[in-house]
């Protein structure tokens, strides 16, 4: 993009953000000199100006017409149902799986909703395993169940089994007397086809939201390692890590950024791996039906043809890769600019990291060199044992996350109708959420705990704004 | 319809629209406008919103008759009305696809009706089963493992029509007829729960934009909600329900194939474009096109004429859908592009002006 477009786009884009939070007011803080490294474009140049139920949904700004096509396709692809076979479209569901398309479970492209009492998980999956290394380093698969619990099956096949939530409610006080709760989840299998044994690991994994994706793939590897101090060296009390993790196609070990573990190196393996996961649609990268060696498994094993093409495969990782990302909202509030000090004073933002610029990426210019704001660092912290799955995934400890992006995160309640936060959707709102910090994070949450009901609200509104 | 497409069209104004700044025109500080523009979503929620699903409730109740005469008496007439009433009920519901925001979208109403392609396999499964093929059951359907593509629109559609559209009321077996009559049951139940959501507060919601509501804050945000819903139905219409099936030349892919009912879906879709545009469903109130014309009458002008161009273009093709994407491919391509040209004209002309003259 040459100056003059950039000045003109740039101008385009301030003056409608004008109109569009400030009414008559100008806005002093936005000069048109930031353009798009401004704060409040949260995905540089692929930002989208949506703050209504759809806000997570548009693609990449400036495609030209045959990937904005490319685009289309995999959005089609990302929508579609699919069925058992044989069938003359989308043929090849299951036997086992989670649910019947990608937006099922990753509904308007945003965060799944966790079941309400006694109902079966639809926007979220069981990671399974038992102890030890697998041959790669993964974690080892459950006889009988593989690495995750798929809840559904075709008509006439069983399902492997369910998981009952229940919840268990305490209650806490801020320094300054307030009280808030925070409710901890316990998980119980139900209808297993098969035993389980007894030195299972579960961990529960929320749907999360796929916008954004192709900008948090596009950080070079080096910037995000040069973010990691595994042995806190530098004494701030932070140890982020990176997650070696394996690639199916380069037949090695990789870094991990992408899934609530850091534990998929690329989109193209995300995807692939929830299309045979969650669908039970076979594809190149992961041919072999999910049921494989299991009763409900219903094909050939030796067949070698697979159910999803290559083609659509890669429409569907362009969908997830050029999906822009919300522009904030409010940016310039005076409790919004208070609560980002705040953000910032209680040290958050040493995970939750605010500006990284993507490397440059010569066949996708749209991704290359964007400042963008997606408030994460892609390491892993211990985040204490409270909020613990207790299941290691390649390196990543069973008290280890990857630190969650915060983009887009005030548009969870327009968008998909709730807010649930955290891997397993247990926290209600943004400030629970905060409150379940441990670990590395506790002297944060330890700040946040001591902060007066002014600033506790700022702070949140600044999230909010995200 | 359970696929849903966002297209974000590029963000790359025409230089007029530089010439947007705060000391300018921006918001219209007008107060009869703003009382204009209050009525404007008071029609909009009361006379086309809920007034469609009110008469989708109405149509779902009628099929739900037809069906049962049709059981009861099974002859090729009680069986032509009965695939009538499904038309009918079609022509609301793909017209209501022009707001498809709010409770059909949050409270999952969408995908229960109308997610597509039917899964043969378990259907037969279903119908070899014992299982008692009541609402119950098929309500609780996607607790018992199987999805939503088992019910709502296509599976009626599917026992009425054949897999080749040729069914004649002979050929309705005891199971199908028990099937079919758990499934208008549960699409009567469906409607009343999209109507009932409306009426028992998301019609005020969208009224009190601005005003105390909780899903909009703005009456900005309700209008641009409504102008991204007809921009989004326009797009799927064009960039997918007709685009895909006809660049694979593939009547499969169709939407509604067993009824060959597509392009009449298309179309009720883009008339529903105009309904809410216009504010009228079925009594005429005041609709954006009042928002419109008090600003800028060469906008309205132009919505209008590439709505009814991309209307025309659908009119103009007189096969039915599966056989017009081989036997037509040039009226189709009109179609397509006609609808898509609406699409942008409402994302990159309506969206922009709804931006600047609403608060």
């Amino acid at each position: 993009m040459n100056m003059r477009k950039t000045t003109i786009a740039v101008l385009f884009i301030l003056a409608t953000m004008v109109a569009l939070q400030v009414a008559c007011r100008k806005a002093d803080s936005i000069s048109p000199d930031d353009n798009p490294d401004n704060e409040w474009l949260s995905g540089g140049s692929q930002t989208a100006f949506d703050q209504g139920s759809g806000a997570f949904s548009h693609a990449f700004s400036s495609l030209p017409a045959n990937l904005l096509r490319v685009h289309e396709i995999g959005d089609g692809q990302f929508n579609a149902t699919f069925v058992s076979a044989p069938a003359p479209l989308n043929p090849g569901l299951g036997p086992i799986f989670n649910n019947v398309s990608c937006g099922s479970c990753h509904v308007s492209d945003g965060r799944g909703k966790v079941p309400g009492l006694g109902e079966s998980a639809a926007n979220m999956l069981f990671r399974l395993s038992i102890p030890g290394e697998g041959e790669h380093g993964n974690p080892v698969p459950v006889p009988g169940y593989g690495d995750q619990l798929q809840t559904r099956a075709l008509l006439n096949t069983q399902r492997e089994g369910d998981v009952l939530i229940t919840y268990t409610d305490n209650t806490y006080k801020f320094a300054d007397g307030t009280s808030y709760s925070l409710r901890t989840p316990t998980y119980t299998f139900t209808a297993l086809y098969t035993t389980m044994p007894g030195n299972v690991m579960l961990s529960p994994r929320v749907a999360a939201p796929v916008f954004g994706l192709g900008l948090l793939e596009a950080i070079s590897d080096a910037d995000i390692l040069a973010g990691t101090d595994p042995d806190d060296k530098d004494g701030d009390g932070i140890s982020g890590k990176a997650n070696m993790v394996w690639d199916v196609l380069k037949n090695k070990k990789v870094l991990g950024r992408f899934g609530w573990k850091a534990n998929q190196p690329n989109l193209l393996q995300q995807v692939g791996a929830a299309y045979n996961g969650d669908i039970g649609i076979t594809n190149m990268l992961f041919p072999k039906e999910s049921s494989e060696g299991q009763t409900q498994f219903d094909s050939d094993p030796n067949s070698t043809s697979y159910e999803l093409t290559d083609s659509l495969l890669y429409s569907v990782q362009f969908y997830v890769r050029t999906l822009a990302v919300p522009v904030r909202r409010n940016a310039t509030a005076a409790n919004v600019v208070q609560g980002k000090s705040l953000f910032t004073s209680a040290g958050c933002i040493k995970c939750h990291k605010a500006d990284v610029r993507t490397g440059v990426d010569v066949s996708l210019p749209q991704v290359s060199n964007q400042l963008i704001h997606p408030y994460t660092d892609l390491l892993l912290h211990d985040l204490g044992a409270g909020l613990a799955d207790n299941r290691p995934d390649f390196l990543a400890s069973g008290t280890e996350w990857r630190t969650a992006p915060l983009w887009g995160i005030g548009l969870t309640q327009k968008v998909n109708g709730h807010t649930n936060f955290l891997h397993d959707g247990r926290a209600r709102n943004l400030m629970e959420a905060i409150m379940w910090h441990g670990g590395e994070a506790l002297s944060a949450k330890n700040k946040v705990n001591n902060m007066s009901k002014t600033e506790r609200d700022a702070l949140i509104a600044f999230v909010e704004s995200l | 319809m359970n696929t849903s497409i966002k297209k974000s069209l590029a963000l790359v104004l025409p230089l007029s629209m530089l010439g947007l700044s705060c000391s300018k025109n921006n918001t219209d500080n007008n107060s009869n406008n703003s009382t204009l523009k209050t009525e404007v979503l008071a029609n909009i929620a009361t006379n086309v919103c809920t007034a469609s699903y009110e008469d989708m409730y109405a149509k779902a109740l009628e099929l739900q008759t037809a069906v049962t005469t049709l059981i009861a008496t099974p002859t090729d007439a009680n069986l032509a009305t009965a695939q009538a009433k499904w038309r009918a009920m079609r022509v609301t519901w793909e017209q209501s696809e022009a707001w498809l925001f709010g409770p059909v979208e949050s409270e999952d109403i969408d995908p229960r009706i109308d997610t597509w392609p039917v899964d043969f396999n378990s259907l037969n499964d279903i119908l070899s089963s014992s299982n008692k093929l009541d609402e119950a059951f098929i309500d609780n359907l996607a607790d018992n493992d199987i999805q939503n593509a088992l019910k709502g629109f296509h599976p009626i559609e599917y026992l009425l029509w054949g897999q080749n559209g040729a069914k004649k009321a002979a050929d309705l077996k005891p199971r199908e007829t028990e099937y079919l009559t758990g499934l208008t049951q549960n699409l009567v139940k469906l409607s009343k729960e999209a109507r009932d959501q409306w009426t028992g507060g998301y019609k005020d919601q969208l009224t009190k934009a601005g005003n105390g509501s909780t899903e909009f804050a703005t009456q900005q945000l309700a209008y641009i909600q409504i102008a991204d819903a007809m921009a989004g139905i326009a797009e799927e219409v064009s960039g997918s329900k007709m685009l895909e099936p006809f660049e694979a030349k593939n009547p499969a892919l169709e939407e509604s194939p067993f009824a060959k009912n597509s392009i009449a879906d298309f179309t009720n879709n883009i008339q529903g474009i105009l309904a809410i545009y216009q504010g009228n469903f079925i009594v005429d109130g005041k609709g954006i096109e009042d928002v419109v014309r008090a600003n800028n009458l060469s906008l309205d002008a132009e919505i209008k004429s590439k709505h009814a161009a991309a209307i025309a273009a659908l009119k103009a093709i007189d096969k039915p859908f599966g056989e017009a994407i081989i036997s037509e491919p040039a009226k189709v391509q009109n179609a397509i592009d006609k609808v898509g040209e609406l699409a942008t004209v409402i994302d990159e002309k309506l969206k922009p002006f709804l931006t600047q003259y609403t608060k």
